[in-house]
């Protein structure tokens, strides 16, 4: 999947290039707003940070900017994929999303201007990493918090991805791609009176020609191919509003054979077809001189369809006598409505302080079929919260937050304090502490057959360092977590519970230094997680398998202004990762366990500018990009399937040892100079 | 009683006069500035001269000028240089409020050179994502000021030290750079000194030495 790796390189190089540079466009709005509100002028005032990773458009220094988290090499232009630079992710190599700190992906929630945005990725397919549905380059703010988060977010143990989208564009542009899997266009249109704008963008990707030059595991017959249409509208309002409205259509076909683990002469077909319609409405204004008000209003509709088989040669259905037959042939059709309706109060006090208080609430509708029985579930959830950041003294600030939930599901109340804590030691370092409950409901699958379950919680205590001087970031954090009413299942045809426990403990380095060499920037992460769950069908507290107690990254960009060229060069290795077989037998039992080898990983991405047209009145700015994703081609092992009856087992790989792509891409900037010259001089 | 007056007056006296420090000497210490104390200290004494002369725009346009400088000081430390360039932004302005813009010609193409290089300075904090809106800034400025002096030697050492740092393709010129340097640096020899803005050898020189 490269769907939006064209985003990634036309931004990047214009950015690098823009670091010293003259510059050749213009925006009128620059000169109104040169101070904004907040900037300090003696002072350093001391910010609230633990547990978050923050990447704004404001960042100084080494601190991370949207650009610098999506451009890691081997991301894709996936923005989850990219944080995985980053310490306390796991690299879990077979499925897409983020797993963070000991919990799964399902424990971190991604947010858009406030709004859930509950289907990020393209349908899961087994082994095999899905795309993000959404175009990184949306946004100029990204707050991953992986740990102690505020309590304006909920529903999310382990992580919260929270994201800003961009307001105005700084000008008019349009650009295509053209890769030779993906096909995209796009433009986005700054009205005259730079008080609005719209965009509109069509992505398609279809896999088959790449997959039939370079060899790999699954044989598909059906994609993959994503197709993907997106439209915004961003329009200020009086003196301090801002209106947005953006919306993401897209649809998807996965369909693959692979080697049965049962049956040498057999293989099991997976089929998935995907549609989504995700659209997000939100408006904020200042109201008065201290109130802020923010509201958000999103509505998702996704339909997700699998076809699981098992074949022979001839592709036509089969049986395994020894097998369940519903284990290798079934189908699940869900179609899921889900809407949020948000409202935030921020009232701002003397010296940066401020309080906000809001309230959401979540519909979601599931429906259909889930491996051949019908489901059907309705969730109400509504909450409260309320929040606020003090500043004791200067050097020493807190925010403080209570959140209270009501789901109407499993009929259940659920109130979360979360507190954090941030203590200047001098101008260049700071400690800061955080403390929360984080609740959680279970999954669907487990909720389909059983509404009499427990919300799962979380509780974190996170303690973090950080130093910034001289283009130099290093941070260091260390947390607990302790997990409660996790999902346990008992013997098959009994109802599952909510008594599963527990806890994930480490240490996390993170040093980044854009100084030390000219047009270079380099980042180095290291992860110790101690991670144990007594849970699902553990029969004892394990710790579970995308858990890898050892993991370290590091992400390079070198920059050669002469050539304008860039090179993304990103490692990672890991400890082996846990696997187990569990079967049941009189309670279950753990009949195998193992460790896999380790993961190691190199991605190389090169991308060069240049202009095509310079005379042209509107030039342009081209490129070609190239890149490897696993460059050494090492073997990978993610992790085994076990046979039914236990006594095989598969190792779970990368469909192909290594990825490669090239491409090239176009962006016609709507150039005003001229207007500008003329009028400002 | 008498006594411990006397000390309180001298005290004061001293203190006074150490505040005092005329224009004249304080543009003379500014002309051996070197380090970001040097430029803070001078740039507290033309804070504190705008009081004494609030119809000059010349401590304003000094104390801008040392808070640039502390940013060009600190360009590889983003982290630190956003409140220098705050405090420099607001006091390159009120310089301007202080001229008249029909008459003043000369003098504005001093301001606008050092509300460029503050520009200039807010690009350091993070190249990135403060580049493309400081950057396009800063040249603005520099514009107009070479439109409204085109002989200004130190606008012109702004020129070369932008064309020097400017990757080719986006207009970066190092011959271009050399030889605008040269010329301010030929056009410097003419100035006079005194407190009207005369600074640029130095750091001409500085970026002539790049060419060695």
């Amino acid at each position: 999947m490269t769907k939006y790796l064209i985003w990634i390189f036309l931004p990047a190089l214009m950015g690098n290039a823009h670091a010293q540079q003259t510059l050749k466009d213009s925006t009128g709005k620059a000169l109104s707003d040169t101070v904004p509100r907040g900037t300090p002028k003696n002072l350093k005032l001391v910010t609230v940070s633990a547990g978050a990773f923050e990447a704004s458009d404001k960042a100084k220094g080494a601190s991370l900017t949207p650009m610098d988290a999506v451009t890691v090499a081997g991301s894709n232009g996936d923005l989850t994929q990219s944080l995985r630079s980053l310490p306390g992710v796991q690299q879990i190599g077979e499925t897409e999303g983020l797993f963070v700190r000991g919990g799964t992906s399902d424990e971190t929630k991604q947010f858009i201007d406030g709004t859930l945005f509950k289907y990020p990725n393209y349908p899961s397919v087994p082994g095999i990493p899905q795309g993000a549905r959404i175009n990184p380059f949306l946004f100029k703010g990204i707050l991953f918090s992986s740990g102690g988060y505020s309590a304006l977010y909920g529903q999310a143990m382990s992580s919260a991805l929270i994201l800003e989208s961009v307001d105005l564009p700084e000008k008019s542009s349009a650009s295509f791609y053209l890769f030779p899997a993906n096909q995209g266009a796009g433009l986005q249109h700054l009205g005259k009176d730079n008080r609005s704008s719209f965009g509109l963008g069509l992505n398609y990707s279809n896999q088959t020609l790449y997959n039939a030059l370079v060899p790999h595991v699954p044989d598909y017959f059906q994609g993959p191919s994503y197709l993907e249409g997106n439209a915004n509208y961003r329009v200020k309002t009086g003196r301090s509003g801002m209106f947005k409205v953006y919306a993401v259509w897209n649809k998807s076909a996965v369909g693959m054979y692979n080697q049965d683990v049962d049956s040498a002469a057999l293989r099991s077909g997976y089929l998935v077809k995907g549609g989504n319609i995700y659209t997000n409405m939100s408006y904020r204004t200042m109201l008065g001189k201290d109130w802020k008000m923010e509201t958000g209003l999103a509505y998702s509709n996704n339909k997700d369809k699998r076809t699981v088989s098992l074949v022979d040669a001839a592709e036509k259905p089969a049986t395994l006598p020894e097998v369940p037959p519903t284990l290798k042939n079934n189908t699940s059709d869900i179609r899921s409505n889900f809407a949020q309706t948000r409202v935030v109060f921020t009232r701002f006090l003397a010296g940066e302080q401020a309080v906000r208080i809001g309230a959401e609430h979540f519909y979601t509708k599931d429906a259909g079929v889930y491996r051949d029985s019908a489901v059907a579930q309705t969730d109400q959830l509504s909450a409260v919260f309320a929040e606020s950041d003090i500043y004791l003294t200067s050097g020493l600030a807190a925010r403080v937050g209570l959140r209270l939930e009501h789901t109407s599901l499993l009929a259940k109340w659920s109130l979360s304090p979360r507190a954090s804590l941030a203590w200047r030691l001098s101008d260049e370092s700071q400690l800061n502490f955080a403390y929360g409950l984080f609740y959680q409901e279970p999954q669907n699958e487990f909720l389909y057959r059983n509404r009499d379950l427990s919300l799962s919680r979380a509780a974190h205590y996170v303690v973090n360092y950080t130093r910034r001087a001289h283009n130099r970031f290093l941070r260091v954090e260390a947390y607990y977590k302790q997990y409660q009413d996790l999902i346990r299942l008992l013997p098959p045809d009994v109802k599952s519970v909510s008594t599963g426990n527990g806890y994930a403990k480490g240490l996390e380095l993170f040093y980044r230094d854009k100084k030390t060499f000219k047009n270079l920037d380099y980042w180095i992460t290291y992860t110790y997680l101690d991670t144990r769950r007594d849970y699902l069908n553990y029969p004892m507290s394990l710790r579970p398998p995308f858990a890898a107690p050892h993991t370290m990254t590091i992400a390079v960009k070198k920059f050669f202004p002469d050539l304008s060229t860039g090179v993304n060069v990103s490692y990672a290795l890991a400890a082996g990762r846990p696997y187990y077989n569990i079967r049941y037998s009189d309670g279950w039992q753990l009949a195998d366990q193992g460790t896999t080898k380790p993961y190691s990983i190199v991605n190389l991405h090169i991308s060069h500018l240049m202009t095509l047209f310079p005379r042209w009145k509107h030039k342009d700015f081209s490129g070609f990009a190239v890149g490897v994703n696993n460059l050494l081609g090492t073997k990978q092992v993610f992790g085994y399937n076990y046979s039914y009856d236990g006594q095989h087992k598969m190792a779970v790989s990368l469909p192909a040892n290594r990825t490669f792509f090239v491409g090239f891409f176009m962006s016609l900037g709507i150039d005003r100079t001229d207007d500008f010259l003329n009028n400002n001089l | 009683m008498k006594k411990t007056i006397l000390f309180f007056m001298l005290l004061l006296a001293c203190a006074v006069s150490a505040m005092a420090q005329t224009l004249d000497e304080a543009v003379h210490k500014l002309d051996n500035a070197a380090s970001v104390k040097d430029y803070e200290a001078l740039e507290k004494t033309f804070t504190a001269l705008s009081a004494q002369q609030p119809d000059s725009w010349l401590p304003w346009y000094y104390a801008a000028y040392c808070n640039a400088k502390i940013g060009f000081l600190y360009q590889d430390d983003g982290d630190k240089i956003e409140p220098y360039s705050v405090k420099g932004e607001e006091q390159i302005g009120r310089a301007q409020a202080l001229l008249d813009s029909a008459k003043q010609r000369q003098e504005l193409s001093e301001v606008l050179t050092v509300a460029s290089m503050v520009n200039r300075t807010k690009v350091f904090i993070n190249p990135m994502t403060y580049g493309r809106k400081y950057g396009m800034l800063s040249e603005k400025y520099l514009q107009q000021a070479l439109q409204l002096q085109p002989e200004n030697p130190r606008a012109l050492f702004v020129r070369a030290w932008v064309k020097y740092y400017t990757p080719k393709m986006w207009g970066g010129d190092k011959p271009l750079a050399k030889e605008l340097a040269e010329k301010s640096l030929g056009l410097l020899a003419k100035d006079k000194s005194g407190t009207a803005p005369h600074w640029g050898k130095v750091e001409n020189e500085a970026l002539l030495a790049k060419f060695r």
